[in-house]
């Protein structure tokens, strides 16, 4: 589509619909609406389907469906939505359903303000299913991210079978910016893999190398039993403790083993500096200014900007913070993704600059965290 | 000696877990032979629930999607919209369809969805232990309300081919009974109206199945039918309520 001026939410509708995304259902809420409106106006003359839910519940239940009927699905909502839709992330994450879920927040708890933006969710994405397994999460920082992370967040969710979020934020879900889509590197899209040919079609069975169960969607030639009970390679359920822990560990690893591969971020090493600035989502624009600020004085610092959250990419981090002493954590809640930084680098000096009152954190507010902890 | 009476091809050879005197296995076999009958078992996916029927895919020899509690109705609505090709039919229990599913299955059979839902009332919770469901009829006991049902408090139970009945979209909504052999062959005569209205293209279809629990209800499996006859059949009355036009 060339040069054209869009908000992040739309962004993530054209992401969706480059990925061969044709499956769209949610339920009406600020500040996520406009990704329905979008995929409204593009999914049907492209002969997909868009669909509005009774709740938030059935809409993630029709894009569950529609997965398993061989589409590609994409659901958006904010923070109350992001409740709701917890039983069937579980149920994704356990019967191996490839979705997209976008989580515009907004300032919580519960209804909080519709209006007003917020990286409140971040530690609920990651444990906000009953069983604790991980979950990927990507944080845009900007219109650019939304198209580009979209595409990403699709081909990981094919790739892997599980859910991957957007971890948006109502700042740069309803800001209009400059976007150059055929100036994006768009990465090749991902589609699931079909099994051989040949061979007795096992739902859940691994094949060698890989930690992934092929695909066939239900409704076709061969027969597919689709549960997220705990079941063993064959689809049924079992109550053999070693086939549970070996489907369980899967579940896990098949994520935490291939994070060094999706570990997407941005990083500015300054030689000389002491501080390592961490931070994601929109509030990386500020931190991006205090980044030049610094560079030009006398103390400057370096800056990791996470584009991935969960799986942590700690070896990512690690490396980054390598040479320096003090890391300064800055996000917009009250304090979640710093408890990673503090238990990945123990040996650090972590500060904390956190805001939720609705409010951007400004650059200055940032450089006196840098200036007095 | 050739055989007269077979297995229908869509069940497959394992024994049920359900116990004796459950309703389940009847229902379960007149899907199966409406199937066989229509010669869709290709083409069709049950979507189960959770409840005793979470195991169904353990008995068809077809495609079966679990869905969670009480929302298999919009796991139906995602795949049948998505291949409006298949035969699709979700297989209920009244905790799951009319307690924690009731906004799904009310919204999918108002939007005229075109899958089939096999609605089996037993009037408790089977799988957890016998609770008070939506249905379970003034009076009667249960493990949540051990004085019986007192409606004064909770309210009469809810007649869902009724109330889906009371909605201008669906197609066809219909009351059966597995009770007597006689109720067993019109059950499976709607049964095959249902899928047959689906194969249509028709909207929503719904068959309840006034069913019984012998061992949440503490009876043995002749004694629950005799109760389900004389205390479920006047409240829950047989029939059709909904025909197309």
């Amino acid at each position: 589509m060339g040069f054209c001026l869009m908000e992040g939410n739309e962004a993530i509708a054209w992401g969706a619909i480059d990925s061969g995304c044709r499956f769209f259902a949610g339920y009406p809420i600020t500040p996520a609406t406009t990704i329905f409106n979008t995929m409204l106006k593009l999914l049907p003359p492209l002969g997909g389907i868009c669909l509005q839910g009774e709740d938030e519940i059935a809409s993630i239940g029709y894009c569950l469906g529609a997965s398993m009927g061989g589409l590609k699905a994409m659901t958006a909502t904010s923070g109350p939505g992001i409740s709701l839709y917890s039983e069937h992330i579980s149920f994704a994450i356990g019967s191996e359903i490839p979705i997209v879920i976008v989580d515009v927040q907004r300032l919580g708890p519960s209804t909080g303000s519709a209006t007003r933006g917020a990286d409140g969710d971040i530690q609920f994405l990651r444990w906000g299913n009953s069983g604790g397994l991980p979950v990927i999460v990507l944080a845009p920082v900007d219109v650019s991210d939304c198209y580009l992370l979209t595409i990403k967040a699709f081909n990981l969710a094919e790739e892997f079978r599980c859910p991957v979020f957007i971890a948006s934020n109502k700042e740069i879900a309803m800001t209009r910016e400059n976007l150059n889509m055929d100036a994006v590197d768009v990465p090749k899209i991902i589609e699931r893999i079909s099994p051989p040919t040949g061979k007795p079609f096992i739902p859940f069975e691994v094949p060698l190398e890989s930690r992934i169960p092929y695909f066939l969607p239900i409704g076709g030639d061969v027969i597919v039993r689709q549960t997220s009970s705990t079941h063993g390679a064959d689809g049924y359920i079992t109550t053999d403790s070693d086939e549970i822990a070996r489907v369980q560990d899967r579940l896990k690893t098949k994520l935490t083993s291939k994070v060094k591969r999706f570990s997407f971020h941005e990083s500015f090493l300054e030689k000389d500096a002491d501080t390592l600035l961490l931070t994601y989502g929109i509030t990386a624009r500020a931190a991006r200014d205090v980044y030049q600020v610094c560079k030009s004085s006398e103390s400057p610092i370096s800056l990791l900007i996470l584009k991935t959250l969960w799986p942590v990419p700690e070896e990512l981090i690690k490396e980054k913070a390598k040479h320096v002493q003090r890391v300064v954590v800055v996000e917009m809640n009250l304090g979640q993704y710093v408890r990673e930084i503090e238990r990945i680098l123990p040996d650090k000096t972590i500060d904390f600059l956190g805001q939720m009152d609705g409010r951007l954190i400004s650059p200055n507010q940032i450089l006196e965290a840098l200036a007095h902890g | 000696m050739a055989k007269t009476y077979k297995k229908p091809e869509a069940l497959s050879d394992q024994h049920t877990h359900y116990c004796p005197g459950c309703t389940h296995g009847v229902i379960h076999r007149l899907v199966a032979e409406v199937i066989d009958e229509l010669g869709i078992r290709g083409r069709t996916v049950g979507i189960a629930p959770v409840g005793c029927a979470v195991l169904a895919y353990n008995y068809f020899t077809f495609d079966f999607q679990e869905a969670a509690h009480g929302r298999a109705p919009a796991v139906a609505t995602g795949i049948k919209r998505v291949r409006p090709d298949l035969i699709v039919f979700t297989y209920q229990g009244d905790g799951d369809l009319a307690s924690i599913g009731m906004g799904e299955i009310i919204h999918a059979a108002n939007r005229g969805e075109k899958f089939t839902t096999i609605f089996v009332n037993n009037t408790v919770y089977g799988m957890t232990g016998g609770q008070m469901a939506p249905t379970t009829l003034p009076g009667q006991r249960t493990t949540t309300s051990p004085a019986g049902r007192d409606v004064e408090d909770v309210g009469m139970p809810f007649k869902i081919a009724e109330l889906i009945s009371g909605l201008q979209t669906p197609a066809y909504i219909s009351r059966q009974t597995v009770l007597k052999p006689k109720y067993i062959v019109r059950g499976k005569k709607a049964i095959k109206k249902a899928f047959q209205y689906q194969m249509e293209g028709r909207c929503f279809s719904l068959v309840e199945f006034v069913s019984t629990c012998p061992t949440n209800w503490g009876m043995t499996p002749v004694e629950s039918i005799q109760w389900a006859e004389e205390n479920m059949l006047p409240y829950y009355q047989l029939g059709e309520f909904k025909t197309p036009e």
